[in-house]
Order: structure tokens, then sequence, then C-alpha cells
């Protein structure tokens, strides 16, 4: 359980703190602030001990929320219900800052009120938690929202209330990759994965039961063994010969899939939230296309110069365009100055960051760019070798790099009349680099 | 913590909140009250306007009643009168046609920490029990627990406890939930809630409809039953087994422990559930939010320490990237040094080379001691990596690294030869009181193989005199010493310069000592020297017990999913035993911990706060009454186990010291009057385990020194030095009040 929750901005005052035990008093708040926020070294752990008070923290780009506890608690569950709020914040007032705290203090504690009681977290999904918030509550309620309340509170499916309408039932699938990459300089995957999230975005009718299927590889051997159905067929049509099934190292689901389903027929059925959320959670770490290569070339010549070269190669379809790419290329802490000469985008170096920017607004796939660099250094009599870290990659490219496809999306709602044609489906793949370094 | 000012701005917001015409406007009177909020929120003592924020809970506005009903959670204990004022509201909103406003109230009541409040909340709690709406239902059943928790001692109310057990047959999940906190709070005294077997298999049916947090909740609810038959306990595994791939890793985490528990008779299975969380794991381990990526690797190396090949495959999944935060990096170094084999050693052993030059210093010398720790397996390919690293010549890499050789050699003899060939020339590079003792032990104990071994202990003793740390002077006594032994000729000039240094010249009495006693030891010959001196000078089966501990899953099974493994083994085990302390006492753990957490807040001396914290080990029993009988018996008998000087000036005021050494829980035997010279006090205490700490503090004006001797009824040196400071504290502290 949870004895109090706090959120400081980035000097430590307290924005926001709510205490929910007895057996945290008030200087919890200030022993945080004096060990973990104002501490000279940096955090050497995000659970801290203090006076055998447990202190789990996050931090959100410059605000810290911490945790607080006496018990010995799940740690994994407290990050977790933290991170939960978070997300049930964001949900309310986009990004989680100071200033959109401080407006939104109010909004803040009766979502406390909600989420927890006594310390133990109750409900908190942001779909039904939007009918205990009232920020314009100044009406008392009509009749039929109080048995709306009534009916979602005692309705079995505790992430979806009764009643929903919709003129245009429509919904949205985003594949939203990450692939991480460490590579050797000689051009060696140390390692690689993509973490991968299907979001699903649905504003549909009642209470539609939906079929989700995609191009795993277990569900393909399955069917493959049975008569070819039609949506089989379909799919292999869809693919063309491509890649045509990813293993998935695992998978998780939201709540609402029907799990038992799952595991004995690989299907994924579900009745879905309202609104936005995150069907499905997976990894993979086999046959990954990694968009980029980056091939790292560093000369030192003499004590106070170094030659760098770094080539880029796109990996992907030539029809593909690839986004936002930033390639950061660290230069010693006693450089003195840069030149910089590249074929594509635009190349700066930040003294502050230590490093070379080398931007690209887009680059379609099978395309090759070069930066060259001549780094100047003043010389210094520090001995210290420049430990030299790894060139990190930014980008976002239209497909998914695990290769993951989605094959179908059905929607069945037998109460009301409309039927899967009806639906408006839009699915989207938007693959972004998560660590993606190459050492040098 | 009253703030400069406060009195105004409370007395404005009184203004604005009586004012008739704010009132009538519903916008600005909320707005009002949120401003009680924040000031509320920033630590200002706003319990001046209850009053008026009482008058403003009877209103239709539901966000304003939200606002009234936190400040009055806040507030109500200071003001226990007046929040009576508003129970009425309460009692009235307790029975609203809404089910918001019904649960919100019986919420707010139930959280008001006041005595007395009881009699009003019991009817509302037991109606809300009953109510159709599932919402206030979940409220009812906790505000049992805050019920229970406001007046512990009472009697537990039967026919509650069994309305609730009833209540976990109700259909919303939440309120099943509850049910089972609420019960376990209120029958903590009996081991908390029972867990039969139709209870053990309706929870394990509800299981699919909880949310994660249920679903956590209910699986530790569960490690306390005991099935029947083997057959029904693999029915519950094989029930439980989806949520061991649940998309939250604290529910796989918990799903694991109660596998691990349910199966410790059966190893093969606790085996067979350990292979399957391998995924689940290291998603976890390589997911974005780093806290759980954090709690996850902490979660794996507790695994790892029973099966230590277990993710030996998967090693590149636990190499660092650049930028991970620093705690993450920590964690996976000492993952790699665990799951080293045949296989992956060069590999993991290239990538750890590479963490030495890290920028970070902490980071890189954690590589070295990884390197260090496999070396004990892998020697000569760690020894040669670590030789490397020398000659970067680099302060911080190099200390670290002739500490991992010492600790090495005294391990794996076979490696001496290649360490002492490394040593010549990182003399240079070694500053610190570590790196230095590390080093003038190995040229002592192997000076006979390294050639330049008197030189450059002749260096040291050469700068004896501006050496900073005491310690490094008594390993350079020693280490001489041992040297003079196998080199005679060398060093038989510069030993005797150390010792006459050591013995005339040296301030530290521990040095003084330590050389007086080797100087006695030389006057009784070289044989009766080499015979005490020359131990052996290495221990290899200690490096057989330490490569393979025995430690079964069974082991640390209960601990799995706690803090423990976040906190790692030996400071959990001084938390943990405070706690248990604190729960063992009749209910008075808050003036034990309030010697503690005083202290926290006070900001001029967090240094010392600090030194309090890290000397968790002593904790003074408060109720400790010695006679005085007793203590003079007590103090005669007794050698003085530490005595020290402190600065003081001017006169003491006995009842200001008196009563800070209460707050730590010292008590004051005797003290002379105000002015006697010289004046003395006699001061004891008790520590948790029963060991007595009796203190003579003597002041001679003249001098302006306050001189401190302590016995100790069991000789205890940590918690000597760890009472030792508390006592410099609070002497400290009032010395400075004066001053």
């Amino acid at each position: 359980m949870i004895g109090g929750l706090f959120i400081y901005n980035h000097k430590g005052e307290v924005l926001i703190s709510r205490v929910y035990r007895d057996d945290i008093g008030r200087n919890a708040v200030d022993a945080f602030r004096v060990n973990v926020i104002h501490a000279r070294q940096q955090v050497r752990s995000p659970v801290t001990n203090i006076a055998r008070t447990s202190f789990f923290h996050v931090k959100r780009s410059n605000i810290w929320l911490a945790a607080v506890t006496k018990q010995n608690v799940n740690a994994a569950m407290v990050f977790e219900f933290l991170y939960k709020m978070c997300d049930v914040m964001a949900a309310y007032f986009g990004k989680i800052s100071e200033e959109n705290i401080k407006n939104n203090f109010v909004l803040i504690y009766e979502l406390l009120d909600e989420i927890l009681d006594f310390g133990y977290p109750q409900n908190s999904e942001t779909g039904a938690l939007k009918t205990f918030i009232t920020q314009q509550g100044i009406k008392s309620q009509t009749k039929e929202e109080q048995s709306q309340i009534t009916s979602q509170v005692t309705g079995q499916i505790g992430w979806r209330r009764e009643g929903i309408k919709y003129r245009r039932n429509e919904l949205f699938l985003d594949v939203l990759e990450s692939v991480n990459l460490l590579m050797s300089p000689q051009g060696q995957v140390l390692s690689a994965h993509v973490s991968g999230r299907v979001v699903m975005k649905s504003y549909l009718s009642g209470m539609p039961e939906c079929k989700f299927g995609m191009n795993d590889k277990i569900v393909i051997e399955k069917q493959g063994k049975g008569t070819a159905d039609e949506t089989s067929k379909s799919w292999k049509e869809s693919v063309g010969g491509g890649k045509q099934s990813i293993a998935i190292d695992d998978c998780t689901f939201h709540q609402c899939v029907r799990l038992s389903k799952f595991d004995s027929e690989r299907s994924i059925s579900f009745i879905p939230p309202d609104g936005e959320f995150e069907l499905m959670r997976y990894r993979t770490t086999k046959d990954i296309i990694l968009p980029f290569r980056v091939i790292p070339l560093v000369r030192e010549v003499g004590r106070t110069k170094l030659e760098v070269k770094v080539v880029i190669k796109s990996n992907f379809k030539p029809s593909l365009l690839a986004q936002k790419i930033e390639v950061r290329i660290p230069t010693p802490l006693n450089t003195s100055g840069v030149q910089v000469i590249c074929m594509k985008g635009k190349a700066k170096y930040k003294a502050s960051e230590n490093a070379i920017v080398w931007k690209i607004k887009r680059m379609a796939g099978m395309k090759e760019s070069q930066i060259s660099a001549e780094i100047e250094l003043l010389p210094t009599n520090d001995k210290k070798k420049w430990a030299r870290p790894p060139i990190s990659m930014n980008f976002e490219v239209p497909f998914a790099p695990s290769g993951l496809k989605v094959r179908y999306l059905k929607v069945f709602e037998p109460k009301l009349n409309y039927s899967d044609h009806d639906v408006i489906k839009w699915v989207r793949y938007i693959g972004r680099s998560g660590i993606y370094e190459t050492r040098c | 913590m009253p703030y400069l000012g406060s009195e105004d701005v409370v007395k404005e917001l009184k203004k604005a909140l009586c004012n008739p015409h704010v009132q009538a406007d519903r916008l600005r009177y909320r707005n009002a009250i949120q401003r009680v909020i924040r000031h509320m929120t920033q630590g200002l003592d706003m319990s001046g306007v209850f009053m008026e924020i009482v008058k403003a809970s009877a209103t239709v506005d539901i966000v304003q009643k939200k606002l009234v009903y936190l400040y009055m959670c806040t507030y109500a204990p200071l003001k226990p009168d007046l929040a009576l004022l508003a129970i009425n509201t309460l009692c009235k909103d307790c029975s609203d046609p809404n089910p918001m406003v019904r649960g919100l109230a019986l919420r707010s009541m139930c959280s008001l920490r006041m005595p007395g409040v009881q009699e009003y909340i019991q009817q509302p709690i037991l109606n809300g029990l009953r109510d159709k709406a599932s919402y206030v239902r979940r409220v009812a059943v906790l505000g049992c627990a805050k019920m229970y928790n406001l007046h512990g001692d009472s009697e537990v109310d039967g026919a509650l406890v069994h309305e609730l057990y009833s209540l976990l047959r109700d259909q919303d999940p939440i309120v099943v939930v509850n049910c089972l906190r609420s019960l376990e709070e209120i029958l903590k005294h009996e081991g908390g809630v029972v867990i039969n077997k139709p209870i053990a298999h309706h929870l394990l049916n509800r299981m699919s409809k909880l949310d994660q947090w249920g679903q956590a909740e209910v699986l530790t609810f569960l490690l306390r039953y005991q099935p029947r038959s083997e057959e029904e306990l693999f029915d519950i595994l094989n029930l439980l087994d989806s949520f061991l791939k649940s998309s939250s890793p604290g529910v796989v985490i918990g799903a694991t422990k109660l596998f691990l528990i349910l199966a410790k008779k059966f190893p093969h299975v606790q085996t067979d559930v350990l292979m399957r969380v391998k995924g689940p794991l290291l998603a976890a381990c390589s997911s974005e939010s780093r806290e759980l990526c954090f709690v996850a690797l902490c979660h794996v190396r507790q695994i790892l320490h029973s099966l230590p090949g277990h993710f030996s495959s998967h090693y590149k999944k636990f190499f660092c990237s650049y930028w991970e935060p620093h705690y993450i990096k920590l964690q996976k170094v000492e993952v790699l040094c665990e799951l080293v084999n045949d296989e992956n050693v060069q590999q993991v052993l290239e990538e750890l080379r590479g963490y030495c030059t890290d920028v970070s210093v902490d980071f890189a010398q954690a590589a070295i001691f990884a390197i260090g720790g496999i070396a004990r397996t892998y020697t000569d390919q760690c020894v040669q990596i670590l030789t490397e690293l020398l000659g970067l010549r680099q302060e911080h890499i190099t200390t670290v690294v002739v500490q991992t050789f010492r600790d090495l050699v005294w391990l794996c003899p076979q490696c001496t030869e290649a360490v002492c060939q490394a040593l010549p020339g990182c003399e240079e590079n070694i500053q610190d009181s570590e790196g230095k003792q590390a080093l003038i032990w190995l040229l002592g104990v192997h000076g006979d193989r390294i050639s330049n071994a008197p030189y450059v202990l002749e260096d040291f003793v050469e700068n004896v005199k501006s050496e900073t740390f005491p310690a490094v002077k008594m390993e350079l006594l020693t280490a001489l010493l041992r040297l003079f032994l196998s080199r005679p000729a060398e060093c038989q000039d510069m030993l005797g310069r150390l010792l006459y240094y050591c013995i005339e010249e040296e301030k530290d009495m521990a040095v003084r000592d330590r050389g007086l006693f080797y100087y006695r030891l030389l006057l009784l010959g070289i044989d009766e020297v080499k015979r005490i001196l020359c131990s052996p000078k290495s221990d290899p089966s200690l490096g057989l017990l330490e490569d393979q501990p025995e430690r079964p899953v069974n082991s640390w099974a209960s601990d799995f999913n706690t803090l423990a493994p976040v906190y790692g083994k030996a400071r959990w085990a001084t938390i943990f035993k405070h706690q248990g302390t604190e729960h063992c006492g009749p209910k008075l753990p808050h003036t034990a911990s309030l010697a503690t957490s005083g202290h926290l807040i006070s900001e001029e001396n967090k240094e010392r706060v600090q030194e309090l914290q890290d000397s968790e080990a002593l904790m003074l029993v408060p109720s400790c009454q010695l006679t005085a009988e007793y203590f003079e018996k007590t103090w005669l008998s007794l050698e003085v186990a530490h005595q020290q000087v402190l600065p003081w000036q001017g006169e003491v005021h006995p009842d200001t010291l008196q009563m800070a050494l209460q707050v730590v829980n010292i008590q004051t035997i005797a003290m002379s009057r105000v002015g006697a010279q010289p004046w003395k006090a006699y001061l004891g205490a008790q520590d948790g385990a029963g060991c007595l700490f009796l203190t003579e503090l003597l002041l001679e004006p003249e001098n302006s020194k306050l001189q401190i001797s302590v016995k100790q009824s069991e000789k205890r040196t940590e918690i000597l030095s760890s009472f030792i400071s508390v006592l410099e504290t609070v002497i400290g502290t009032i010395g400075d009040m004066k001053s």
C-alpha cells in the first residue's frame, strides 16, 4: 500500500502532497527533498530508504513524483502505479509540466482521491474515471447520468460503460515500434530488439466484440495445418512474397483481451474500452529490419586533431521515406573547433552538448549519405584518454521494423445494427528509434 | 512548518470566505477555497479558516465539496470540536440520491482522523456496505479498516468481520479486493485474513476479472493458502499459469513468487517456472520504463544467485547503453558478473573492459571490481585485462585494479606471479587511502618477488610525515616488517627510521601503539617475529567457498517481490530489523522513531543526519530505567570502552542538556549542581538488544573541554561508534546553541 504521494518541481518545491496513512508524517516530504532532490551526487537508485521509509520516485521532464510507504511493498507494482498515474494525468491535461500541474491541481487532488483510497489503488482506467471526475460540476447531475454511474460501477466490464453511441463507427490502429540497437565499430550487431505497442482508438457504438489478427508465426502455422481459409489467403496476397511471418518473443495484452482464447486458439478477441488504449505490447529479437546502418570512421591525427567520417545507409524500400533523422556524433571535451561537411541535411557542432548534431528532414530507402568533420583539440595535460561515447541516432520510419503486419480487425455488435463493413478502419505503422547506438 | 506571513494570508482568505458577495458567486467562492488548498499544499498552516470552510461544505457544487472534504481530512485532528460541526452535513450527504456524493461523503468521513468520530461513522458504514452502488460499497469496505485504525485497541467487531467475509462474494471486483485489504488490517493481531479453501478457489476464479492492482494483491494473499493435496496444488498452478505472462511486470513477479512458494517441495517445478518467466523478465529488463527495469534487474540478480547459468545465453541483453541511468548500469554490471560461463566469458570481458574507461568514475570502478569477481574463475584472462588497464595510468583505475589484485592474490594464489610483474610503476598513480593500503600490503607480502619493492616502500617511509591516513601508516608498518624478514639487508635501515618516527613523533595513538608493539616484538628476536608474522600468504580454500555458495531457491523465495532484492540483502537486514522491533513493541513506535525523524528536517546539520541514517544499527530503547545503585555497580565493574574530548565554552545548563538527551533516549542518572567545578554528569542508555551504554561527562572550565568516557556492557564496536556519534551530535548541537 502507498502511504502518501508527493509531486515536486525541479527545485524541490512541493506541488502536490497527499497523505493516505497515519504513519507518514509531514516531515517525509522534506526528507525526500533534502536527501534526494537536493543531493549533490546523481540518483543512486529509484528506491530510497530514509529513516525506514521507502521513497519510490519517477521523473517526468523536471517533475518528481514520489510514492512513500513504510510497508514492505512490491516495488514493481508501485512503479507501475506511478506510471499509470502519469498516464491518467497526461490523458487529462497533456504534458506533465510544472505549469500544467499548478493549473490543474484541483483536478489532480480529485484524481488522487479516486484512484487511491487508504493507500490502495482503486479504479485507474481513464475511461471509467471520466464519470467520477467533474471539473465543471456546478450542476447537480441529471437522472440519466446518475443511472450511468450505477450501471458502470455494477457492470461486469470495468473498462467500458454501456450506452455509448457514435454516428460514425470508426477505429484507428497504430502499430508503434521502437527499435533498439547496439552495434560494434566493426558493424556487428551486439544486441537488437524491437519493443512494440499496438494502440487502438475506438469510436464504436454499443458493446462491440472485436477480433484482431496479425502475422504471428504460431498463428500462421496453426492455420496452415487446417484448410487454408480465406483470411490467410487474402493475407498472402497482400504481403506478396515478402517476409511471411514473424516470431514474437513475448507479448502481453490489455486486460480486456480474453487470454484463455489466446492460449487455446491464438486468436485475440476483446471488447475494447472507449477511446484510446493499448491493446498489446510485444517484443521481438529475430529478423529485425534495421532501418539505418551507421558506419563510423575516426582517425586521430596527432594529439590535436581528429578526423571523423560517418556514413549512414538507409535499408528499406526505396518508395518509403524516413523522417526526422538525427545523428549525434560525440566530440571530446577539449574540442576547440569543428569543421563539418555533409552531403545532405544540416550539421552543427553544439559545444554545450559536446556533439555534432546532423539533421536530415527526409531520406528515402536504399540511399546513402555521408558527413565528414575535422575536430581540432586543445592540448591538455589530462592523461585521460577520451572514452569515445557511441554515435546515437534518431529517426522515424513508416513501417514496422519487426515486420509485424495487421491482417484484420473484425468488429461484431450483435445488438445494434451495424456490421463489420460499416466500420471505418485506419491502420498506421510508425517505427521510431529507441536507443540506437553504434560504437566508434 | 509555519512560514512567515502566513497569518496575513489566513486573515485575507478568512475575509474573502466570509464576504457574502463572494459566497454568492460560485466561481469566486470556489476560487478562494482553491487558494486555501494551494497554501495548505505548500505547507502553510491554514487551520485558521476551519470554521469558514466548514460552512462552505453545505453546497451542491461537487467540486467545492471535494475541496472542502480534502481540507477537513487534513485539519480535523487539529480542530476536532469544529470538525464535529461538519459531521452533520456529511451524514446528510451519505444518504444523497447520487451514489457519487454518497461515496465521497462516506470516504471523507472515514478519513477524518480525530477521536470520537467512530460513533458517527459506524451507521453510515454499515449502510454503505449494503448500498446498491458498488462505488459506495468499495468506499464502505475500506472505511471499516479506517474506523478500526482510529481506535486500534478496541475489540474486533465479529458481526462486521462476518459481513466483510460475505462481501468477498460481491460481484464488483474492486469490492472483493478491498474486502481482503480491509480484513487484513482489522485482523492484523490475529494473523490477518484467513484464506480457506472456498475463499481461495473463489478468488482464483475471479482473478481474470480483476485489474492489475487487484491481481497483484490477490496473488500475495494466496501465498497464505496451503493446498490440501498435490492434485489441488497443480490445479491452482494451471489456473494461474497465464499470469506468468501478464502485461504487468508486477503481476508477473507476484505470480512467480506464488509459484515458487507453492511448489517449494518440487524443485523441478520451480526451475520450470523460472524458465517460463525468463521472457517477461527480460522484456521488463529492456523496457523503456527505467525504474521498472531497475526492479526487474534486481530480481534477475536474485534468480542468478541460485541458478547462475539461467540467463547466460541472453548475456547481450545486459550490455549497457551509454545513455542509461547510472543505477541501471551498475545493476547490469553485477548481472553480467554473475552469468559468465565458458561460452560467453570472452564477450562479457570484452564488454566490461569497455566500461572500465567510462567517464563516470563509479561506473568504471564497478566494472573493474566485476572483472575482479570473474577473475576468481577465469583468472588468466582477467589478470591480463587488469594489467592492461594499469597501462592507462589513470588514478581512479589504478587504485581499484590494485585493490582487486590484493583480493585476487589471496583467493587464487596461482596468479601471484602475473600480479607481481604488473605491479612495478603503479605507485605513481595511487593517491587514495584504499589503493595505497592495497599496494603496500601486496609489496609486503609478496615483496620477495618484486625487485623494486623496498624502494617503493622507502618512498612511502620518506613521506610518512605528510601521510594523512593512519590506516596507510599501519599497513606500512606491517608490510615493511614482513619485507624485512625476506629482504633484511635492504630494509633494515628504513624500518628503523619508520619505527622511530611512529614511536617518537606520531600523534595517532593506534599507529603509535602498533609501532611499539612491533618494536617489542623485534626485541624478542627474529625467529619469534617470523613465527608470528609469516602467516600463510593466501588461502585458496576461501576461494572455493566464495565461488559456490549453496543458495537454494527456497532460501529467498519468500523475499521475492518484496523490497529485499531491491535494497540488497545486507541493507535490507538492517532496515527490517528495526521494523520488526517497532511492531513488537507495545504501541510506542512514534517516540522511538522521533529520534531519527526529528533530525531529518534540521537542515543545518544535514551531514550529521546522513551519519545517523547510516548508523541505523543503533536503536536506543526509550523506556530504559536504570537505578543509580545499579548504574554505580555496573560502572565500577566495566572498563572504559571509549574516551573522547570535545570543545566546550562556558557553563552548562543541565535542563537543556537533560531534555536534549531525553529526545534521543539517553537517560540522565546524576548531575553536579550548576557552576560546580569540575562539573560531572552520568548518563545511561540501553539499545534494543539489551546492551548498556554508561557515560561520564567531565567538564573542567579552565580547559574549556568536555571529556566523555563511555563504558559498554557488551563489546560491540559498530554500535559503540554510532552511540558516540549520537552523543556527539547532541552535545555539539547544544554547544552551538550556546555560542
